[in-house]
């Protein structure tokens, strides 16, 4: 797992935020076929998005994002740029991955 | 009655403790799992929320390019990643994106914070042809909602 790629840009006040994190994430459906067991199965379950120690995004996901999912989000407030946009999301084995980008 | 209030609080703060990401915003998974092994978009949407009373409108959808009020049918030529686009002016409180065409019918659930701009785009996998249907919880605590129905050239889900 090789993290979580984050691209930020700060523009007329709202950050757009750009992620792509690397996963699998496979489905119930594709493990049985694949293993046999139901329970291989892993996918990313939440994601979410901190500045400056402020959560800016927030998401529970499950296993119907595509493989290697992006993100998109924006979000406002007192923000600038240089200030970096830390990411965590843990999946279904409990791993986590993180990945950070300055604000450009 | 003391005793176990204070068991929760101290077991509370630990998990706290442990994973800090959670502090604020609610980890859908944990709360409702009913509405993670739900097999219908009515009842995941019961599970989550409590009504199916939805309001359509004042919620933006666009999926595989084609807008939720084109009235054109979109076409995904992968079902491996189908971009969906969505978003809403209206406050919200929790945004959730639903399809019918997997086995389960939830794909994410958003907590909006107070920075949050409700624009976002993310890419979802589709078995077959079905309907994305969006959810806006507003601050008001209405439903308000958007579907777009797509086509699916080739299946994502089973791989």
């Amino acid at each position: 797992m090789a993290g979580i790629k984050v691209k930020a840009k700060l523009k007329g006040g709202v950050v757009k935020v750009k992620a792509m994190a690397k996963h699998e994430m496979s489905t119930y459906n594709m493990m049985e076929k694949k293993t046999g067991n139901r329970d291989d199965a892993n996918f990313i379950e939440h994601i979410s998005a901190t500045v400056n120690g402020e959560t800016v995004f927030d998401m529970s996901t499950s296993q119907f994002l595509s493989k290697n999912p992006i993100f998109k989000f924006q979000f406002k407030g007192d923000f600038k740029k240089g200030d970096k946009v830390m990411m965590v999301a843990t999946d279904r084995k409990g791993n986590t991955i993180k990945g950070k980008g300055k604000i450009k | 009655m003391e005793r176990r209030q204070f068991l929760n609080v101290t077991l509370g703060a630990l998990a706290l403790a442990v994973v800090p990401a959670s502090v604020k915003a609610e980890d859908f998974r944990k709360s409702k799992p009913a509405v993670w092994t739900a097999h219908t978009v009515d009842d995941a949407i019961k599970a989550l929320y409590g009504s199916t009373t939805l309001i359509e409108e004042g919620v933006q959808l666009k999926a595989a390019g084609e807008s939720f009020d084109s009235g054109k049918k979109a076409v995904a030529s992968s079902g491996g990643a189908i971009p969906v686009e969505f978003g809403t002016k209206i406050a919200a409180k929790t945004i959730a994106v639903f399809q019918d065409a997997n086995p389960e019918s939830a794909v994410c659930v958003i907590s909006a914070t107070k920075y949050s701009v409700n624009d976002y785009s993310i890419k979802i996998k589709m078995g077959k042809p079905g309907t994305i249907t969006v959810v806006v919880e507003g601050e008001d605590g209405k439903l308000y909602a958007a579907k777009q129905t797509l086509d699916v050239a080739l299946g994502g889900c089973e791989g």
